[in-house]
C-alpha cells in the first residue's frame, strides 16, 4: 500500500517491546526509538560540536579572522535581540540556549542537502515530530521556569489574566484563552519546524514518484537547494527568534506592578526603563 | 468498499486543506510584499533591512502552509494504512 514506500513510516527499534498509547491519529511508542532520524540528529550534534569547538579554538583577541567576525556579528545580534526582549535579565543562560538551538537546527537542516537517504535510509533530523517536539518542550519548560523566577508566584498567575487594562470580569473571561495560548506555544513551535522539513521530504518523494528517472535527480537537486538553504535557514532562525520572543513574553506584567522591590531583594539592579515609568 | 470511501474522503480532505492553506499563504505573502514595497518606496535606504524582515515573515507565513502539507500527507497515509489493515 501507499504507506509502505511513503516517508511517513520510520524504521522502529524496540528497546522493551512494541507497547504504544493509541492516540487515534498517531501511536505514541513509549519504549524504543526510530533510528533513522536519531542517527542523523546524532550526526548533526556531532558536527555542531566539532564545528563549535573548532571556531572556539580559532578565537583570538586582536584583529579577528573572517569566520570569527561572522560569528561575533551573529552573537552580537542575538545578544542585542535578547537585550531588547528580556532587558538583559537571565542573559547568561538564555543566550546559550537560543544560540545553541539555532546553530544545531541550522547544521541539522543543512545536513539534509547531502543524500542521506541514499546511504542507510536516513531522514533529516527534524523530519520526525518527536525530535522537534523535544526541543520545543525543553524550551517551553525553561520559559515557564524563567517566568516563575522573574515574576514570582503572584505575577506568574497574574500573567494568565492578560489584557491588564481591562476590568476584572473581562480579565477572568480571558483566562481560558491565555491558557490555550500557553499550551499551543510548544505545539506550534514544534510543528512549524517539523512541517517544513517533512514537507521537503514529501516533495522529494513526490518528485521521484511523478517524474521520469532521467529528470528527477536534477529536479531533486533544485528543490533541495531551495528547501535546505532557504527554508532550512529561515526555519532555524525563526525557531531561535521565537525562543527569544517567548522568553520576552514570559516577562509580561512586570512593569505594571511593584515588582521592583522583589528585584532589589534578589540582588538585581533595577531596570532603567521601568524606573522611569514608576 | 469502506477502504475506498475512507481513502476518497482523506484525499478530498487533503485537497481542501491544501487549497485553503494555499489561499491563506498567498494572501499573507501578498500582504508582506505590499508592505515591503510601500516601505521601500517611502524610505529607499531601508530596503536592505526591510528585505530581511520580509523573508522572515514569508518564512513564518509559509510555515503554516507547510504544516498543512505535511499533516495532510500524514493523514492520507495513516488513513490508507489504518483502514486497509
Amino acid at each position: 500500500m501507499l504507506a509502505d514506500q511513503a516517508p511517513v513510516t520510520h524504521p522502529f527499534f524496540a528497546v522493551c517491546g512494541n507497547g504504544y498509547w493509541d492516540l487515534k491519529v498517531l501511536k505514541f511508542y513509549y519504549c524504543g526509538f526510530t533510528w533513522d532520524t536519531l542517527l542523523s540528529s546524532a550526526l548533526a550534534i556531532l558536527l555542531t560540536l566539532v564545528f563549535a569547538f573548532w571556531i572556539a579554538s580559532l578565537l583570538k583577541p586582536g584583529v579577528p579572522g573572517k569566520l570569527q567576525m561572522i560569528f561575533e556579528l551573529l552573537a552580537d545580534y542575538i545578544r542585542r535581540l535578547l537585550g531588547e526582549q528580556t532587558a538583559g535579565e537571565g542573559l547568561d543562560y538564555i543566550f546559550p540556549i537560543a544560540a545553541t538551538l539555532g546553530f544545531y537546527i541550522l547544521v541539522a537542516n543543512w545536513l539534509d542537502f547531502l543524500p542521506l537517504s541514499g546511504i542507510r535510509g536516513l531522514r533529516p533530523a527534524n523530519s520526525a515530530f518527536e525530535q522537534t517536539a523535544a526541543m520545543a518542550v525543553v524550551v517551553i519548560l525553561i520559559v515557564q521556569a524563567y517566568s516563575f523566577r522573574v515574576l514570582g508566584v503572584r505575577g506568574y498567575f497574574r500573567r494568565f489574566t492578560k489584557p491588564f487594562e481591562l476590568p476584572l470580569p473581562a480579565r477572568i473571561a480571558y483566562i481560558p484563552i491565555n491558557i490555550i495560548e500557553e499550551v499551543t506555544k510548544p505545539i506550534t513551535l514544534a510543528l512549524r519546524l517539523f512541517g517544513n522539513i517533512f514537507a521537503g521530504v514529501v516533495m522529494v518523494y513526490l518528485i521521484t514518484l511523478l517524474l521520469p528517472i532521467f529528470v528527477s535527480p536534477a529536479a531533486i537537486v533544485i528543490w533541495k537547494a531551495f528547501d535546505v538553504f532557504f527554508v532550512g535557514t529561515i526555519q532555524a532562525f525563526i525557531f531561535m527568534l521565537l525562543t527569544i520572543i517567548y522568553f520576552g513574553m514570559a516577562r509580561e506584567g512586570l512593569e505594571h506592578e511593584g515588582h521592583e522591590q522583589s528585584r532589589a531583594v534578589r540582588g538585581h539592579p533595577p531596570l532603567p526603563q521601568t524606573e522611569e515609568k514608576a | 468498499m469502506n477502504h475506498a470511501i475512507a481513502i476518497a474522503g482523506a484525499l478530498i480532505g487533503a485537497g481542501l486543506a491544501l487549497g485553503g492553506g494555499a489561499i491563506g499563504a498567498a494572501v499573507g505573502d501578498g500582504l508582506v510584499g505590499n508592505a515591503t514595497i510601500q516601505g521601500t518606496a517611502r524610505q529607499p535606504e531601508a530596503q536592505g533591512r526591510l528585505q530581511v524582515i520580509m523573508f522572515l515573515i514569508v518564512g513564518l507565513v509559509e510555515a503554516m502552509y507547510f504544516i498543512n502539507l505535511a499533516l495532510a500527507f500524514y493523514f492520507i497515509v495513516s488513513v490508507a494504512a489504518g483502514v486497509g489493515g
